[in-house]
């Protein structure tokens, strides 16, 4: 795989801060190019006679999906991964509401926060409002959000990283280019749609709102898309793909994981491939004892993916078990083993100094919780023995399982 | 180049152009586009210079400054692309000029109180939802999250449900 370029994000951050200017540069330039730094024309969206907005959204849409899905079938990138790095898990209830009332603030300011930038770029005077007026929503919420009056709505409807493909229980090395090409399908039905719209509202002519129709540079558009999504559904087909390649271990530090078992252990499920004598004499509390060689009857293709998978070896895992590897959600390897873990976990932490900062407290209060998680007066309990296998593939969704 | 005000790209090309600069931010960066998340930074760093130790014990705020200054992040370096770029492409097309955008029926006062009233309720929104409509709608849609669709669908639910109490600020 070569994209993205990870060290734009971390040793070579300065050059990615570069590149971050260049890439908004595109990005604003093609907005206010769109006719998005222009408050009428945005909010015409709203009363059907220019349908501009969504045109430009649902074919920016579709060009990014289908790029990523061809280059996931030229083994540049892996669509999944890009996934996971770039968009949020899924927060179903405050994401229904919060759109909601981002669809309303849009039709009252005329923006949405992103081309509120670009209206303020070009001396819109209410661009510049609206970008004030985000600036006070940011702070104001984010000063509530984590306060037990907003906390359990904010955090409800947790489904982690969920995407379409997945909802439709497709097939995970196909699944992103049968919806990529479901989506670039429903799209240029829908532009047909909008056109229609358009011309039967358009009569009370509008100045301001000026639609273009779609004309040749559409039906270009259209079979760009046609020929995008059939190369990506080919390539894919195609038996190497990323996924042959196996994945990269992806570490995670001790503290990390000790913030994840105390915090969220609900999210996290953490397997010992030690021996299972050693495992039963000491191991990560509410971890599973599955020797190395037993891994294949956890059947990890087929388990959920609403909890991360960690391992932990004796010492550093040098790359993920093979059984591992079809795991479809997220796979750590404990940064330093078990070894490592104990001597994190067994040593006492120093009590912080009455003036220490509230993330020093918090350290404290983690490490301290996990301490004597690991040392109490109460012995961990025998592991339990490993369960029979089940007979076959066990089906997704439904319940608890999983 | 002739400059007109009131020509705008064909839209479906500039969509392409638009996915395109998507892609090569998935491709290059391993990460999307987002607008919202610079104006919190913004609003921390004002709030720093008046209470400093308000901010540093409110997770949320104090999150932004955990790599030093709340405004040296990849987020706030993309927004000031966001800028150039929007000053570039207003220039050369013949549309940057200080005025303030309305429908005709509507005052320039009570325009620029709505414009802070509802750009106050998206930043909230924007929150909740963890990103708005290029962080979410655009990045988290073209990368097939079940969140950044059920949002997408909500913003347009949201925005017709409105369209008519508001028509007089715009028709």
């Amino acid at each position: 795989m070569i994209f993205p370029f990870e060290t734009l994000v971390a040793e070579h951050r300065e050059v990615g801060l570069v590149v971050e200017t260049l890439i908004g540069f595109g990005f604003g330039f093609t907005l206010e190019r769109a006719g998005f730094g222009r408050a009428q024309k945005l909010a015409a969206q709203f009363y059907g006679s220019d349908m501009t907005v969504f045109k430009v959204m649902f074919s920016a849409i579709v060009t990014a999906m289908l790029g990523l899905v061809v280059a996931s079938g030229l083994g540049l990138a892996d669509f999944k991964a890009v996934a996971d790095s770039a968009s949020s898990s899924t927060y179903l209830w405050p994401m229904i509401v919060g759109g909601f009332a981002l669809g309303v603030g849009f039709i009252v300011s005329g923006y949405c926060p992103g081309t509120s930038w670009v209206a303020m770029a070009s001396g819109k005077l209410d661009g510049l409002a609206t970008v004030a007026g985000v600036v006070v929503g940011q702070v104001v919420y984010a000063e509530l959000e984590w306060r037990p009056i907003l906390k359990g709505f904010h955090e409800s409807g947790d489904l982690g990283n969920l995407y379409l493909w997945e909802l439709l229980h497709l097939p995970p090395r196909m699944g992103p280019a049968i919806v990529a090409i479901a989506v670039a399908v429903m799209a240029v039905g829908c532009f047909v749609g909008a056109e229609k719209l358009e011309r039967m509202l358009s009569s009370r002519a509008d100045p301001a709102a000026q639609a273009s129709a779609a004309g040749r540079p559409g039906r270009v558009v259209f079979a760009g898309f046609a020929t995008a999504a059939i190369l990506g559904a080919v390539l894919l087909a195609l038996p190497t793909g990323t996924q042959a390649h196996g994945r990269e271990a992806i570490s995670i530090s001790q503290m990390d994981l000790a913030r994840r078992i105390l915090d969220a252990p609900w999210k996290v499920r953490v397997v010992d491939l030690r021996d299972l004598k050693d495992c039963a004499v000491r191991r990560i509390p509410g971890s599973e004892c599955v020797p190395a060689d037993k891994l294949a009857t956890l059947q990890l293709a087929y388990a959920g993916t609403n909890r991360d998978l960690v391992l932990v070896g004796a010492s550093d895992l040098p790359s993920i078990p093979p059984q591992a590897v079809a795991f479809p959600g997220r796979v750590y390897t404990l940064a330093g083993g078990f070894r490592g873990w104990e001597a994190f976990a067994l040593a006492p932490p120093a009590p912080p100094s009455p003036g220490a900062s509230p993330a020093d407290l918090e350290e404290y209060r983690v490490r301290a919780g996990l301490n004597s998680a690991m040392t109490g007066m109460k012995a961990a309990p025998p592991p339990p023995p490993p369960t029979a296998a089940p007979s076959g593939p066990r089906k997704g969704g439904g319940g608890c399982g999983g | 180049m002739e400059r007109n005000p009131n020509r705008f790209w064909n839209p479906y090309l500039a969509g392409v152009a638009l996915g395109l600069v998507l892609l090569t931010a998935f491709l290059v960066m391993g990460k999307g586009l987002g607008a919202s998340n610079a104006s919190l930074r913004v609003g921390v760093t004002a709030l720093e210079a008046v209470a400093p130790s308000h901010v540093a014990h409110t997770p949320p705020l104090a999150k932004t400054t955990s790599d030093g200054h709340p405004l040296d992040n990849w987020l706030v370096f993309e927004v000031v692309g966001v800028l150039l770029g929007g000053f570039v492409a207003a220039y050369t097309s013949g549309r940057l000029k200080k005025e303030i955008l309305k429908g005709p029926h509507i005052g320039s006062g009570a325009r620029i109180a709505l414009a802070v009233g509802g750009g106050a309720i998206m930043g909230a929104a924007a929150r909740m939802s963890r990103g708005c409509t290029s962080g979410q709608a655009l990045t988290g849609g073209a990368l097939q999250s079940v969140g950044a669709w059920a949002f997408m669908l909500s913003v347009f639910a949201g925005g017709y449900a409105l369209a008519y109490a508001m028509r007089r600020e715009w028709r």
